[in-house]
């Protein structure tokens, strides 16, 4: 049976766009995992590369994202070894790489923490906040090497290259957390640490309580206007499913006050981290809104002083490749003594005590 | 940008000259917050609204 051209229904200017033969097919779905898409990358890259193009605004939102730094490097150096080569997956600007020229905070006289780290490569997919501070005097401190990301979700390494894999705040904008999990596991050396750190759970609960508030009573329905977070109960299973092994999860909340909400906006979006959900409203926030919610936040969440509370919840996480060498958990039944005798005991000693 | 003061920076400003009138908006829709629909408290807002066109003009 012939197909019947469509060709001749086609205005001429979309006709040279199609090919010579636009015949339909099946959709079909193509084969792997279905992956979820939440976040639109080229919303974030944008948004990474306008904010950092701002040079100075940029540098003066960095405190957040180098107190984490420091935080996660403190844990870096925890681990009694010394670190050949140190991926930073999802550098922003280099935050890990500065943070580790400056000595430990527990130790403040035994010199940089980098003297345990050999090389560190820098990834991340916006270029302009990846050089921002390429030209900083900490450069020549550390062996450092930047690597443009064509996309964060896709890690162009070798399997079984990194002694490392540090990850500060930019884990909460991938769509396929468990994808880039089982691929930094993949290139993690047998026996390596992977330690990140994510927002997460209830970060910034106080801006988005009070946009929904607002956009209830102006417009009598809520939009998305800030990420959906993970959780600190899903990480466990999220590292585990990726073959990590003897796995700690914490978390921190810092809590930053801010004068108005007006600043914490405009500090976010200094940062860029402003909201790239794909299914956000496009566009410009409505000014009623706006001037809504931050009433809404001084009066709801407000302190005492008139600042605004906001809150970051970080969640950290550390998991290690597996290896052969490892320490591994006893069968069950070869334990020797019982828990519940030991608790009992210290409890009969505790109450003694009393 | 010198010269140039960006529109939620004036946005700001102008809010900030409201807070009376912010504050008697912002107790009306955290009274009963979890019963919020629209204009829940319309009154309230247009006072505020006026309060910060009136600021926002003024500049």
């Amino acid at each position: 049976m012939n197909t019947i051209s469509i060709r001749a229904f086609i205005p001429p200017l979309t006709r040279r766009c199609l090919s010579l033969r636009s015949n339909r097919r099946y959709a079909v779905q193509a084969p792997g995992a279905p992956t979820f898409e939440i976040f639109s990358h080229q919303q974030k890259w944008m948004q990474k590369e306008r904010a950092a193009s701002d040079i100075e605004a940029s540098r003066s939102v960095d405190h957040l994202k180098d107190e984490v730094a420091s935080r996660l490097c403190e844990r870096l150096m925890d681990i009694n070894r010394h670190f050949t080569h140190v991926l930073d997956l999802g550098a922003n600007s280099c935050n890990i790489a500065r943070m580790l020229t400056l000595p430990s905070e527990d130790s403040p006289n035994s010199g940089p923490r980098s003297t345990r780290v050999g090389k560190i490569t820098a990834a991340d997919s916006s270029e302009t906040l990846l050089y921002r501070d390429a030209d900083l005097p900490f450069n020549t401190e550390i062996d450092i090497q930047r690597e443009i990301l064509p996309t964060s979700e896709l890690l162009p390494y070798d399997a079984n290259t990194f002694d490392a894999v540090l990850s500060n705040l930019s884990l909460h904008w991938i769509n396929d957390l468990p994808s880039i999990l089982a691929q930094v596991n993949n290139i993690l050396k047998p026996d390596a640490p992977f330690i990140g750190v994510m927002m997460g759970g209830d970060s910034l609960f106080e801006l988005r309580t009070s946009l929904q508030l607002a956009e209830q009573d102006r417009r009598g329905g809520v939009a998305t206007h800030t990420s959906p977070l993970a959780d600190v109960r899903d990480i466990g299973g999220l590292l585990q499913k990726a073959g990590f092994n003897l796995l700690t999860v914490d978390i921190d909340d810092i809590i930053i006050d801010f004068p108005d909400m007006f600043t914490l906006m405009k500090d976010l979006q200094a940062s860029g981290e402003s909201n790239a959900v794909l299914l956000r409203e496009k566009g410009a926030i409505q000014r009623d809104v706006l001037l809504a919610a931050a009433n809404i936040y001084k009066e709801l969440h407000g302190n005492e002083d008139g600042s605004l509370p906001a809150t970051f919840r970080l969640i950290y996480m550390i998991g290690w490749k597996s290896s052969p060498t490892q320490a591994k958990p006893l069968e069950r039944g070869t334990g020797m003594f019982s828990i519940k005798d030991v608790l009992e005991q210290h409890k009969k000693d505790d109450e003694g005590g009393k | 940008m010198p010269g140039r003061t960006r529109p939620i920076d004036k946005l700001a400003s102008a809010a900030a000259k409201c807070s009376k009138e912010g504050a008697i908006y912002g107790k009306c829709i955290v009274a009963d917050y979890n019963n919020v629909h629209k204009d829940k408290c319309v009154a309230e807002f247009m006072k505020l609204k006026n309060c910060y066109l009136a600021a926002y003009k003024k500049r």
